[in-house]
């Protein structure tokens, strides 16, 4: 489904944040992007959704080479990615029904079917009573949670999440894992980037570890649970 | 056709949206557009009506045709039965040189001059009235007159209209370009609120492109809000232009009624209303398209 083949990523002017990146993932697995921060995690993300291009080397999103795709049409590769930014990127100027209903207004989905899915989405989130509240007066869990139903809404067929559980506590944390993992029992390839504890994660799940934009290991069957970096 | 329709339909109630959001701001940019807009449309309508003028002036004009005083008594038969031919005259009328004296005569302030004259120095003459005045097809007609045997002189009464004309085309080409002048306000104007819209739609812009928006998508609303800004700026400039034209007239009024005539100023034709429209709508789009495309994707890599 998306494949990483000798990925080198250079952004002008700085040092590289990847280097050499091979691997690749299957439609379906839920994977972790784990490193320290500053180890390439968002630039991976990035290059995985189609809004930045590799430096050398080539990113396949279902066998379409991302650097040999026209410009024009990187936005329809994007729209196969449910996105989940690291500060969320709510629209604070319209209540949460509206913030979900952007994706859809982007895919030309309006009106009747356009409400369905939108209180389907908050509801999976359980988010369904707050479609008037405006997303500043959400708790961060909320605002989180707002963000995977916005992510979700386009029914996407990759989710991407960078560092979704970074600024909440503990249980808010498992709540998110949690949704993450109903997403990915019913087909959705899930792919999180955490700098955090991986209590949650299930032995099955493959574990990208980058250091200093190198892939250090790509461990598929055994997850170190020692390994909470914090 | 059908997402392409909803895509435009979205585009346009957003935009209206936010319109009706910050009422007071779009009807304050509308309105700076209407001003900027009157000014050449009032000037057009000044212009169009003093032609109207000229026009109606024109059409007691007359052209005098002077015979030479030598010319021989078939001449002036010949001549009268070619002026009456040509189609491009209305009226003849002749005065022969013995009527012209005679009417001289009849003038007491000429008696001794004409009293001290041993023949008749006046030439037999014919009064034309032409179909057609404007300024070619009188000068053609004063041109085909000119070749007639017998005929020594022809004068065209009324140069003061020639002139008037061409004050009215110098009129024309200072409001075509104040118009192109203030045409370049508007692309400022306009351009600057879409620039302005932009920013305060940055985060807005920013997801949707992460999220897979294209390009024109972004575009749309801005080119829709461009072109209405100059729709709405359009149909205000008549509006002022009109009520100008009532409150004029009134004052006008009594003046012509000095001069004996019903001169006042008319009201822009359909034709120019749909026209100044049009033109503020294309500016509005014209000045949103570049503000979008300069400032619109600079944040992209």
């Amino acid at each position: 489904m998306i494949t990483f083949d000798n990925v080198t990523k250079r952004y002008p002017g700085s040092y590289e944040a990847l280097s050499n990146v091979s691997f690749s993932i299957e439609q379906g697995e839920m994977v972790y992007v784990t490193g320290h921060s500053g180890a390439g995690k968002s630039t991976l993300l990035k290059l995985m959704a189609a809004i930045e291009r590799p430096t050398t080397g080539a990113v396949l999103i279902n066998n379409q080479n991302v650097s040999k795709i026209k410009e024009a049409t990187l936005p329809y590769v994007r729209r196969k990615f449910g996105l989940v930014f690291q500060d969320h990127k709510l629209l604070y100027d319209r209540n949460c029904y509206h913030n979900v209903a952007l994706p859809l207004a982007i895919n030309g989905i309006t009106g009747h079917e356009a409400g369905k899915r939108i209180r389907a989405a908050l509801d999976k989130v359980g988010l369904l009573g707050k479609e008037k509240v405006m997303p500043i007066t959400l708790s961060g869990g909320e605002q989180q949670r707002l963000a995977i139903a916005r992510a979700v809404v386009s029914r996407p067929s990759i989710l991407i999440a960078d560092e979704p559980t970074g600024n909440l506590d503990k249980n808010y944390a498992a709540d998110i894992l949690q949704l993450f993992n109903a997403f990915q029992q019913v087909g959705v390839t899930v792919i999180i980037a955490t700098h955090d504890a991986l209590g949650n994660a299930n032995h099955q799940n493959k574990v990208l570890q980058l250091n200093q934009g190198r892939l250090v290991s790509l461990n598929q069957d055994k997850l170190v649970n020692s390994e909470t970096l914090t | 056709m059908k997402t392409w329709l909803t895509q435009h339909a979205q585009a346009l109630s957003l935009v209206l949206r936010r319109f009706k959001v910050s009422k007071l701001s779009t009807l304050l940019i509308c309105l700076a557009i209407g001003v900027t807009l009157a000014l050449p449309s009032m000037m057009y309508a000044a212009l169009d009506s003093l032609s109207g003028l000229a026009n109606n002036v024109k059409s007691e004009s007359q052209m005098s045709i002077f015979l030479a005083l030598n010319h021989n008594e078939d001449a002036i038969s010949t001549i009268k039965t070619a002026l009456e031919k040509n189609t491009a005259i209305n009226a003849v009328k002749f005065v022969s040189k013995q009527d012209a004296l005679s009417q001289l005569q009849a003038a007491d302030t000429n008696k001794d001059v004409l009293n001290s004259l041993e023949n008749n120095p006046l030439p037999d003459a014919f009064f034309i009235t032409p179909n057609k005045l404007d300024t070619e097809s009188i000068e053609s007609l004063k041109k085909e007159i000119s070749k007639l045997d017998g005929v020594d002189e022809v004068v065209v009464d009324g140069a003061w209209i020639k002139r008037l004309n061409y004050l009215l085309l110098l009129g024309k080409k200072a409001m075509l370009i104040i118009a192109s002048l203030l045409a370049f306000a508007l692309v400022a104007v306009i351009g600057n609120t879409i620039r302005m819209q932009i920013l305060t739609q940055q985060a807005e812009i920013e997801v949707s492109q992460l999220i897979g928006a294209t390009k024109s998508f972004i575009r749309r609303p801005f080119l829709y809000a461009g072109a209405l800004y100059g729709l709405i700026g359009g149909l205000l400039a008549l509006l002022i232009t009109c009520v100008a034209i009532v409150l004029f007239n009134q004052s006008l009024a009594p003046l012509v009624t000095e001069y004996q005539t019903n001169f006042s100023l008319s009201f822009p034709n359909f034709l120019a209303c749909v026209i100044i429209c049009l033109l503020a709508l294309i500016v509005g789009l014209i000045s949103s398209y570049l503000a979008v495309s300069k400032s619109l994707f600079k944040s992209m890599h």
